[in-house]
């Protein structure tokens, strides 16, 4: 009985595992797992190992505590399966249950369960999109929840999740890769605050319900570039403004400048007249002065003591060229030198022209004048270097500049009028000139400097001669003309120098020789003829003058009087003597 | 005229009902933080329900037994079920796992303590109990009954988001999370 029993045991538990091993050649599959987003529910299984090219797998779904299993897809290659169609009602049920087999022809595995009732717990809550908006410095964000196609019309992210729903936000700046600002919002609208950054931000948000305990999912990174508004309406209204302010300032500069350059009209007090071209004004202070030429009395010269004129005095009105004996006459035009050598004796008005160097030479020492002696180069006789002008009523020359070549007194004292008394020489105040006598010319005129005359016996057959006297040094000419040649002034007498009757008698202080070296130089440019025979050493002038030679300055003799020694004004009392 | 004022004297007589169970039911209303629960039983969830081999049956989700509670009843049914929970299920199962132990222990004390919010709700005359309510209650225990009372348990435990999430509906509790 017993054995009867074992036997029919046997049979019965080996065919009943030869059943199951039938059923359980294939192995199951290992795990499966449902992963789900909103209406995108997969469910996802394992491979059984060593699995041929025909194993495929059975899927099943169970509606939680509803029986029976449906069977979703007999033979499935793949190892995950959609079941989002057949479980729309998953968030307003309690759930469900999935399984998984493996098939390989006749033979299948066992079902693989998925181990946690596949309930709206366990869907991972995600986004749809998030938009991002620059507006005045601040990023808007705005998050749009999941839209699926399969979900029905009335199951929506917002109806299902109703409340508690929360997003956390993420903001990183481009360049830094780890460095996360978290924010978490309560609504699906944000905004966040750049505190005047610039450059690149990307944002990510991650969704929850803080009710449930669902996973959430970050979503795609959205970037915006922030770039500095310089365009601003506050930028461009302080631009403007500024604009303005610093136009204002420049109309107001511009408008001063030219009231303060406009053309003024000076006070009518203040106003002169022109001056005539023709007038040359005296800058010397001598208002007792008068240029007023009168004519010269001879006779009232005369009664001029000899020894006035020989005296220093009256040699210190000399022009200063260290004649030892300075004449009285040597600044006065109109009185004629003696000629002290007689075979200097001569008429320079009859036009001996080459006489004249001679007579310079011969006379020169015992002349009284300013101790320059004139030679004139070959020219025609005419242009007489030397001539003695009287100045007498019949002189044309009145007006002439006062100056005359006045020799020596020696022995001719009846020719050498005392031309001192034209003011420059005897009295040393500059008042002088106009005490005198009224006869006598108040000179300021000009020294013209001529060739040296012989004094003497030219004196008769000279003219006087109304040519400007230059010469401001003092030395008075007096030259003879020709008188068949007319009233000619020498080519040589260029310049004039003013006289200035205050100066000769300073400068005659000094002793003759020195004074005559100084405006050496400047007589050297004047229309000078030095005289190669000026003879004696007592005209150091003469000898200065003669390496000079005979030279001639054409013109531009004014410019090269030494300013410090003709400070006389020019008069210009041009007369010509016809 | 008498029949305008009993017409009268009754509508304000179902308004005062009306507010009367309103404000009973929302004395009535749980005020635990339902999240740390969830977190808790979110936790295990995974080892209780694969230890659930009868994915067909349901206790607590029969013709879906939770949906047709009105909110008349919500505070009676809302007693029952966690007296069941307390007094059936964390006692019939036998949890080898400490980690799992320990967070079945922490919501069995969380529904002690809503126990005890209702206790004093039904001191107050305000949580009574109608019949649908104790009919759903007799419906949770005959289906907790007809399983081994290991898979049961399991079961129930398997089964408590439902739960919480029903009381959550119905009670409107705010989050604190």
């Amino acid at each position: 009985m017993l054995p009867r029993l074992v036997v029919l045991l046997a049979a019965f538990l080996s065919r009943r595992l030869g059943s199951d091993a039938h059923g359980t050649e294939l192995p199951s599959p290992p795990s499966v797992w449902f992963e789900a987003e909103f209406f995108h529910h997969i469910l996802h299984w394992t491979p059984i190992p060593n699995q041929s090219e025909s194993t495929c797998y059975e899927v099943a779904l169970l509606r939680y505590g509803v029986e029976p299993w449906n069977s979703i897809s007999n033979c499935s290659q793949a190892l995950s399966y959609d079941l989002t169609a057949v479980t729309l009602d998953l968030y307003r049920s309690n759930g469900y249950r999935a399984r998984v087999r493996a098939v390989d022809g006749s033979r299948h595995s066992n079902w693989t369960v998925t181990n946690t009732r596949f309930s709206v717990d366990e869907v991972t809550l995600t986004v749809g999109s998030v938009k991002l908006e620059i507006h005045n410095g601040f990023i808007l964000g705005k998050i749009q929840p999941p839209r699926p196609k399969m979900a029905p019309e009335n199951d929506t992210y917002e109806s299902i999740f109703s409340h508690f729903r929360e997003y956390e936000i993420a903001i990183r700046k481009v360049p830094g890769n780890f460095t996360f600002t978290h924010k978490k919002v309560k609504h699906e609208n944000f905004s966040l605050l750049t505190s005047g950054e610039v450059g690149e931000f990307c944002v990510q948000v991650k969704p929850s319900v803080t009710s449930r305990t669902n996973k959430g999912m970050w979503s795609k990174e959205e970037c915006v570039s922030l770039t500095r508004q310089y365009f601003t309406v506050t930028n461009v209204i302080i631009f403007f403004a500024f604009v303005l302010l610093l136009s204002g300032a420049l109309a107001y500069c511009l408008a001063l400048q030219l009231y303060v350059r406009r053309r003024k009209k000076l006070p009518r007090v203040l106003l002169f007249k022109k001056p005539n071209a023709f007038i040359f004004i005296s800058q010397r202070p001598s208002p007792e002065i008068q240029d007023t030429i009168h004519p010269l009395d001879e006779e009232a010269f005369l009664k001029v003591s000899p020894e006035l004129r020989n005296s220093d005095l009256h040699g210190s009105t000399d022009s200063g060229f260290g004649s030892t004996k300075p004449s009285l006459q040597t600044e006065e035009p109109q009185f004629l030198l003696p000629d002290p050598h007689p075979q200097a004796d001569r008429t320079l008005g009859n036009g001996e022209p080459p006489e004249l160097g001679d007579s310079c030479s011969s006379g020169s020492s015992n002349s009284t004048d300013s101790g320059i002696c004139l030679q004139e180069p070959s020219l025609s006789p005419s242009t007489g270097p030397t001539w003695e002008q009287q100045v007498g009523s019949d002189s044309k020359g009145q007006d002439d500049s006062g100056i005359g070549l006045v020799q020596n007194s020696e022995g001719q004292a009846g020719d050498t009028q005392g031309g001192s008394a034209l003011g420059h020489d005897s009295p040393p105040e500059p008042e002088v000139p106009a005490e005198q006598d009224p006869t006598a010319v108040v000179f300021r005129g000009y020294l013209r400097q001529t060739r040296c005359a012989e004094e003497k016996a030219t004196k008769t057959g000279c003219l006087e001669e109304e040519l400007p006297l230059t010469g401001g040094l003092g030395p008075k000419f007096r030259g003879c003309l020709d008188d068949k040649a007319g009233l000619h002034p020498p080519a040589l007498a260029k310049g004039y120098l003013k006289q200035d009757p205050l100066e000769m008698t300073l400068a005659s202080s000094g002793a003759p020789t020195e004074q005559w070296n100084q405006p050496t130089e400047e007589w050297s440019l004047l229309a000078l003829s030095s005289c190669s025979d000026l003879g004696t050493s007592d005209w150091s002038f003469a000898h200065d003058l003669a390496p000079l030679g005979c030279v001639v300055a054409p013109g531009g003799l004014l410019g090269s009087f030494n300013s410090d020694l003709v400070t006389l004004p020019l008069i210009s009392s041009l007369h010509s003597s016809e | 005229m008498k029949l305008h004022c009993v017409s009268l004297w009754l509508l304000g007589t179902i308004l005062m009902l009306c507010s009367v169970d309103n404000h009973g039911l929302r004395r009535c209303l749980i005020s635990t933080d339902m999240h740390h629960i969830e977190e808790s039983f979110q936790e295990i969830k995974r080892a209780i329900q694969a230890k659930d081999t009868f994915p067909n049956v349901t206790i607590l989700s029969t013709l879906e037994t939770l949906q047709i509670i009105k909110p008349l009843d919500v505070c009676c049914v809302t007693k029952n079920l966690l007296a069941f929970y307390v007094d059936r299920v964390f006692k019939d199962h036998q949890e080898p796992n400490p980690k799992i132990l320990r967070k079945i222990s922490s919501i069995a004390n969380s529904f002690l303590y809503m126990q005890k919010t209702l206790r004093q709700c039904q001191e107050q005359r305000q949580c009574h109990c109608r019949q649908e309510a104790t009919n759903v209650t007799r419906v949770i225990h005959d289906n907790y009954d007809q399983l081994e009372v290991r898979s049961a348990a399991i079961k129930s435990l398997g089964e408590l988001d439902i739960f919480l999430a029903w009381i959550a509906k119905n009670h409107e509790v705010t989050s604190s999370a």
